[in-house]
């Protein structure tokens, strides 16, 4: 019996569904057992790294902290017991092997995660944050939220569509759709631009573990690298006895962190317990040397009981340090990096409309979204905002509009419009990227201003009878205004926007019967920017 | 693993596997197609049941008495609903407004008319509508979910998918245009508007409720409204239509917003033709009915009468 992996592998699983779930629960009226925002405030790299680039201690930030104060006790827990990333990638290596790897190869992958956190971190220092591009609870929510659910719900819909079609809609299969409908399916939240590329990088991830077991784990996730950092001073350690039956190889481990000579790195293990059975030569066991029992060190084989903390300290890992050459490489890498200008900032998101690029109108943000370059700094790109809008009008942004931008929240009139009295996306935001406003204050907050254009607009450029846009304005005092005109003997009625009631919410636009391109359309310009 | 090889026998395999998938899924969804489009009239024929009276008009504090006072004065709800009956009720959820907003069909009425459906003895009671805003905000927001479900209705988003090209034996341009089947599909339709200011129809009431069960791209019906609503309404031929008068609408309709807007009529308005409810709900804006495109419509085509004078109405105070 291996209670101890089977523990480690119910955690994992719970943890992992318990993820699906709050993102699961992520819509109107978000009423799940826990709060979104809760994944990643408890995401030490996240709440850290965004607030020094802030300047400022954002809300939740102690809660993270409170993980690295576990990570001090307990060693890299998170990794291998909870990390919904690290739960996907195991399972997904589960088929494969572990190859036996020695102290070279290991001593040159494990510290590259490190000079990944070194880059984000001299990045957060001057005020840039990018922990959101390889965060693994950010990548793993942007999937979750963004592909896996969408395309299964959206097949679910599709197999019942089909059935309904057949069987038609008022017997016992109309009614399971229906109740499944407003209970767990949800209607409409279906789409979202370049899915396949949430995918693809998701699919990458978990297709290096191919290579070697927890590739990602060990050489580039930035958040295992911080937990690394605690897991130094653990103090559950692994002791192994090597002498009690001979053997002369070592366990296998998927980390790598048990070296050649059996002892391990403390700060590369994640707990995993597979050494404690994988191996039966070596007595493996983890315990808490503090309270070691007396009789155990008056053992007379002491000398081949291995202590993290004899033999692990003075290499070249991440205890050693690092070289000065290594150490201005970190330095200057962020610095060089920014001279290709990859995260440059100035052409997106223009409330102007005079941007040029991709976007030259700028961009259309969720209700309340911060100035843009706080905006962009806060925002982890995790997707929560996208999910629980309930019009599905929030949309990522491509990589087309650059780098700085790339996955970050745009409102897409054509998709789904800004429900008016929703303030959903704000109570989603973990990191106050987007404001939290209560009801009756989002009713003034402008997201841009809608323009018609009578070229095309039916009852300008078509004399006909439409006034969808008029119709649909949820301000009650209508920000569309209707001028009644007699043309040809025909009574019409052309609309005009008071730009200065116009909250830019974008229903027009959404309704707005002609195409391929809509009458009226939005634009950021005066949006309400704090 | 072993793994199989790609000869020629398998590559020709693989591929009359593939082609014998798509053809079953193609005749799958072919035959779904066939039976959505047949050819001739695929509305609801008028059963031709009329009440005790042209028109019920009932007044009252209590919008869910006023309704049943109104269709028991009509001949009781069992001359509209029979044993076993699926019954539509098709109320206004177009908009996130809260009932005292008047933007949306009151629930009391909607709640009086589920429960005689079911004690006419329905075995079904549908509710639902094609909404503006957001479903699910609507249905909860209007207070129509909760007190449907809890009369036992059955209530759910409509499904906009689930349509069939409209045909009526006649020329028309609602023709082609898809319409939710389950609309048409039902023993019993019971249309409940709320009487309210519509900036392009001057008012909105039982006619232009029936935009609720149109899929597609509605904004287009906007253009020649009157005609269009006229030849909707003789394709679904609503069994009854009771009009909420209870709260109204005056200016910026049809979403309103601001309690300023709102009056109390506290009026209910049953009666079996369409085209006479509307007419007495608009003279009770002050409106001439015949000010209404799509009542002018149908009166001129014969299918209804706008004539308040001449019609025998009874009121309930």
């Amino acid at each position: 019996m291996k209670k101890l992996i089977i523990a480690r592998r119910v955690s994992q699983a719970s943890f992992l569904l318990l993820f699906i779930y709050v993102l699961w629960s992520t819509t109107y009226p978000l009423k799940g057992l826990i709060h979104p925002e809760m994944l990643f405030k408890t995401d030490p790299l996240i709440m850290i790294m965004t607030s020094i680039a802030e300047r400022a201690l954002i809300a939740g930030t102690i809660l993270s902290v409170s993980m690295l104060i576990l990570t001090i006790i307990l060693g890299r827990f998170f990794c291998g017991w909870i990390c919904p990333l690290g739960t996907m990638i195991d399972a997904g290596g589960a088929f494969g092997k572990i190859k036996r790897e020695n102290d070279r190869l290991n001593d040159k992958i494990h510290p590259v995660k490190l000079y990944v956190l070194a880059a984000i971190l001299i990045f957060a220092v001057f005020g840039r944050q990018e922990a959101w591009l390889l965060d693994p609870i950010v990548l793993m929510a942007r999937f979750i939220s963004l592909v896996l659910i969408p395309f299964v719900t959206s097949n679910i819909t599709f197999i019942f569509e089909l059935l309904i079609r057949k069987f038609g809609s008022q017997g016992a299969i109309g009614d399971l759709y229906h109740s499944l409908q407003s209970s767990v399916l949800g209607i409409k939240v279906t789409y979202f631009a370049h899915s396949w590329l949430i995918l693809s990088i998701f699919a990458a991830i978990l297709a290096v573990t191919a290579l070697m077991k927890r590739l990602w784990c060990r050489g580039l996730c930035p958040l295992g690298a911080l937990y690394s950092f605690a897991a130094r001073f653990s103090m559950l350690r692994r002791v192994v006895d090597i002498s009690a039956k001979g053997g002369t190889g070592k366990a296998p481990c998927r980390m790598g962190a048990i070296k050649d000579d059996s002892s391990y790195k403390k700060s590369e293990c994640i707990l995993c317990m597979d050494c404690v059975y994988s191996y039966p030569p070596h007595l493996t066991r983890f315990s808490w040397p503090l309270f070691r029992h007396p009789e155990e060190n008056q053992r007379p084989d002491e000398g081949s009981i291995l202590d993290s903390s004899a033999a692990s300290r003075p290499q070249n890992d991440a205890g050693g340090g690092i070289s000065r050459k290594k150490f201005l490489f970190v330095l200057l890498t962020p610095l060089l990096l920014s001279g290709f200008k990859f995260n440059e900032r100035k052409e997106i998101g223009k409330p102007e409309g005079q941007g040029h690029g991709p976007k030259p109108e700028g961009i259309i943000r969720p209700p309340a979204a911060l100035n843009e370059d706080d905006f962009l700094n806060r925002c982890v790109r995790c997707g929560n905002c996208m999910k629980v809008c309930p019009t599905n009008g929030l949309q990522p942004l491509s990589p087309e509009t650059g780098y700085a931008s790339m996955w970050t929240p745009e409102l897409v009139p054509e998709t789904g419009y800004c429900e008016y009295k929703c303030t959903l996306c704000g109570n989603t935001c973990p990191t106050g990227a987007i404001k939290r406003v209560t009801q009756a204050e989002k009713l003034s907050i402008k997201l841009g201003t809608a323009s018609i254009d009578r070229s095309i607009c039916i009852a300008w450029a078509g004399n006909k009878e439409c006034i969808v846009c008029e119709e649909h304005c949820p301000i009650y005092e209508k920000a569309i205004k209707l001028k009644e005109e007699v043309v040809g003997g025909v009574r019409i009625f052309r609309p005009s926007i008071d730009e200065a009631l116009c909250v830019g919410c974008g229903i027009c636009q959404n309704k707005c019967p002609t195409r391929p391109v809509r009458a009226v359309r939005v634009s950021p310009r005066n949006s309400y920017r704090p | 693993m072993a793994t199989k090889k790609l000869t020629r026998k398998n590559f020709l395999k693989m591929c009359l596997a593939g082609l014998a998938g798509l053809a079953l899924g193609g005749k799958f969804l072919k035959d779904a197609a066939a039976a959505a489009t047949s050819s001739g009239f695929n509305g609801r024929p008028n059963k031709g049941i009329k009440g005790d009276y042209d028109l019920v008009v009932a007044k009252g504090l209590d919008p869910y008495i006023s309704t049943v006072k109104a269709v028991t004065g009509l001949g009781g709800m069992s001359r509209f609903v029979k044993k076993n009956d699926v019954v539509l009720i098709k109320p206004n959820i177009g908009w996130d407004r809260s009932p005292e907003q008047a933007a949306n069909t009151n629930p009391q009425v909607v709640a009086a008319l589920i429960d005689m459906s079911f004690q006419a003895g329905a075995k079904r009671v549908n509710v639902f509508d094609v909404t503006c805003n957001d479903a699910k905000r609507t249905y909860d927001n209007s207070g129509i979910r909760a007190i449907a479900k809890e009369k036992g209705a059955n209530v759910y988003f409509a499904d906009d998918w689930n349509t069939v090209p409209m045909k009526l034996s006649y020329d028309s341009p609602m023709n082609e245009w898809p319409i939710l089947k389950d609309a048409i599909e039902c023993d019993t339709f019971i249309n409940v508007p709320i009487l309210k200011h519509h900036s392009l129809a001057g008012l909105t009431i039982s006619m232009k409720n029936l935009m609720g069960i149109c899929g597609g791209d509605r904004g287009r019906i906007h253009n020649g409204i009157g005609r269009k609503l006229a030849d909707l309404t003789d394709f679904i031929n609503p069994e009854l239509t009771v009009v909420d008068a209870y709260r109204v609408l005056l200016r910026h309709g049809p979403v309103g917003g601001s309690l300023d807007d709102v009056k109390r009529l506290d009026t209910i308005i049953a009666g079996t033709d369409p085209v006479l409810a509307d007419a007495y709900a608009a003279k009770l804006m002050d409106t001439d009915p015949m000010s209404l495109s799509c009542i002018k419509e149908a009166v001129a085509r014969g299918f209804g009468s706008a004539d308040i004078d001449k019609a025998n109405i009874l009121n309930i105070a």
